[in-house]
């Protein structure tokens, strides 16, 4: 008996601002997926793709409050970043970077 | 006071500590619900109003989307709680909307929740600005 093997679905993927390409196989079940990368144009963090033959740009945006002692997400620069947004022709993606929810116990 | 800081409850470890509750971070289901912000997060609330849908975390100041963010939030995967050295760490993995075209304005942060528990906030997290899509 011959047993077809079903190659599944793959995505192409670039970023607009490092140029870095990758291809991903559609392994989510046919959820909607992106892939993600560290991006040297980006202070190395970790920032989403975009599929190949979507126009688009990428643009890090630095957190609008104060800090203090916040664990919040620093690039390359040291500079407290909030999110990454994607723009695309029909629409914005956002990328968070949610900060670190902490406590303290004095002994 | 609106959104400054990102803080775990004092009362959920009290409650854990005291057997008031019985939270399981690894394996109960844990949601996240997105706020705007005339949510005033406060992280000394009594345990009645650090829950889901009571105190500054009523849905009226919750912001979804349909199904692309449901309302009530949305379940983490890949919960974890791991301790190294003296820092014991809650994490998941990142979470993406269920849809395509989700749209959420106005976003400040987020309350963490134990859906398995009484809706009980865990912590809230501050987004630093707004934030949108």
């Amino acid at each position: 008996m011959t047993v077809p093997i079903l190659a599944p679905a793959h995505r192409e993927w670039y970023c607009p601002k490092c140029h870095k390409t990758d291809v991903t196989t559609d392994l989510h079940g046919g959820k909607p997926h992106t892939r993600f990368h560290t991006c040297p144009k980006l202070g190395f963090l970790t920032a989403p793709m975009l599929p190949v033959g979507t126009k688009g740009k990428l643009e890090a945006h630095e957190r609008e409050d104060y800090v203090g002692r916040e664990l919040v997400r620093l690039d390359a620069n040291n500079r407290p970043i909030m999110n990454v947004v994607t723009t695309r022709d029909n629409g914005t993606d956002t990328t968070v970077y949610a900060p670190t929810a902490t406590g303290r116990g004095d002994a | 006071m609106a959104w400054s800081a990102s803080k775990i409850f004092a009362t959920f470890i009290e409650d854990s500590l005291e057997n008031t509750a019985a939270y399981d971070l690894n394996t109960d289901a844990i949601k996240i619900a997105l706020y705007n912000n005339t949510t005033a997060p406060d992280n000394t609330v009594a345990t009645a109003t650090r829950a889901y849908d009571t105190g500054v975390w009523a849905t009226a100041n919750e912001v979804y989307d349909g199904a692309e963010w449901p309302q009530t939030g949305q379940a983490l995967a890949g919960v974890d709680l791991t301790v190294a050295a003296a820092v014991i760490k809650f994490d998941a993995t990142d979470e993406v909307s269920d849809g395509t075209s989700a749209t959420l304005a106005n976003v400040y942060g987020c309350l963490i929740y134990d859906d398995a528990v009484g809706d009980s906030g865990i912590c809230y997290n501050y987004f630093g600005g707004v934030q949108s899509v």
